[in-house]
């Protein structure tokens, strides 16, 4: 009996050291780490939508309840004071997990101007290939005003998006989303 | 001259990978890119150097029939720390190593020194086995990643030697790193049976 308490005791002493000195590692990098991802966020951003010089989280406000489940966050960018440009971050639910893209809408020309696949765990080689420009690309400057659909063969129509070879899950997916984001574009920007 | 040989045992002729053949799984999944290979080898070569130092030091004081328990307590602190350093100061590289720094935690090299070596002798020596093992598995992952990343990527270090179509892409997938392992481990096996 003494013996147990005795071998607890020596494993909460080193456990605790342990902890303590995790915990002071962790207060010295967490403010890095935030600021590291706070960056990230802004370059992305800065990639689907380029002109606009300031950016502001503005999801309370245009994502009600009955939105698209699909709408995560609405970023707005503002160019000299007055709103441009609207990022939205989608979470559409790929081949093997939810797929987490950005779009960017140019208000002025009622553009999409482009989309960033941020994190995905789609098949390597086959759906991960959503994230490659030649994917990602062509997005770049369609209308809002139809949504945009998928061919398994080169696009005849405007609004047509060419699927990922053997990836058509996972290419519909990305249309999805940003199709719901689209719609809450065309809805709530006029 | 011992603590000479506590070092340059684990480059050769104790080489954690490819003679004692341990933390293969790291060894074949990471291996695609050389600065990989130099990213988790210095993740891991810090992480045995605090391990060993700390259980050398310990080796009086630790109860005999909790030794792994508390081996596992004191090589997962020193993991996570190196896991957040690596997050705040090298943040690419802690993307390209992903998963494998936390299963460092599990590589058996680690708790294999802890046990075999560290439990037995006193720091100095333990430092210089940490720093042998830690160059023998560096060099033994660049070594591999190497292969790789030249011929399934036609690049060096990131450095372009030949044209992206002349590469063969199955060396930077698992394929390639089961066939390199195997060939780097036929080949040192005969040569071994040559000295013998």
């Amino acid at each position: 009996m003494l013996d147990i308490t005795k071998l607890c005791i020596f494993l909460l002493v080193v456990s605790t050291v342990a902890a303590f000195g995790v915990g002071y590692v962790n207060s010295m990098t967490a403010p890095v780490i935030h600021k590291q991802a706070e960056q990230a966020k802004v370059n992305s951003f800065r990639e689907v939508y380029p002109q606009g010089d300031e950016v502001k989280d503005e999801t309370a406000k245009y994502l009600k309840k009955d939105s698209s489940p699909l709408l995560k966050e609405v970023n707005m960018a503002y160019k000299g004071g007055a709103p441009a440009g609207v990022i939205y971050t989608v979470e559409p639910k790929g081949f093997s997990g939810p797929i987490t893209i950005l779009a960017g809408f140019d208000i002025a020309s009622r553009k999409l101007t482009a989309i960033k696949v941020l994190n995905q765990t789609e098949t390597p080689g086959l759906g991960a290939k959503a994230k490659d420009p030649l994917f990602q690309d062509q997005y770049k400057g369609k209308g809002t005003e139809t949504d945009l659909e998928v061919s398994k063969t080169p696009p005849t129509k405007d609004n047509q998006i060419q699927a990922i070879t053997a990836s058509t899950i996972t290419s519909k997916a990305v249309t999805s989303g940003i199709n719901a984001a689209r719609e809450h574009f065309a809805g709530n920007f006029k | 001259m011992s603590l000479l040989n506590e070092f340059t045992k684990g480059i050769i002729k104790e080489n954690p990978l490819f003679r004692l053949v341990l933390g293969t799984c790291p060894a074949l999944a990471i291996t695609t890119s050389v600065d990989n290979g130099l990213g988790m080898g210095a993740a891991f070569t810090a992480v045995l150097l605090g391990s060993n130092i700390v259980i050398s030091a310990m080796r009086k004081i630790i109860p005999d029939s909790i030794r792994i328990p508390v081996y596992i307590v004191i090589i997962a602190a020193f993991v996570t720390m190196i896991d957040l350093l690596m997050h705040a100061f090298s943040p690419d590289l802690y993307k390209a190593l992903g998963i494998f720094i936390p299963l460092i935690v599990v590589n058996c090299i680690i708790i294999g020194r802890a046990e075999a070596f560290a439990n037995r002798n006193s720091v100095v020596p333990s430092i210089f086995d940490a720093l042998g093992m830690g160059v023998g598995f560096t060099l033994a992952l660049v070594l591999m990643c190497t292969f790789r990343e030249v011929l399934g990527a036609g690049t060096f270090l990131g450095v372009r030697l030949f044209p992206e179509t002349k590469a063969a892409i199955m060396m930077i997938l698992p394929p390639g790193g089961f066939v390199t392992f195997g060939c780097i481990l036929g080949f040192l096996n005969k040569l071994q049976a040559k000295n013998a």
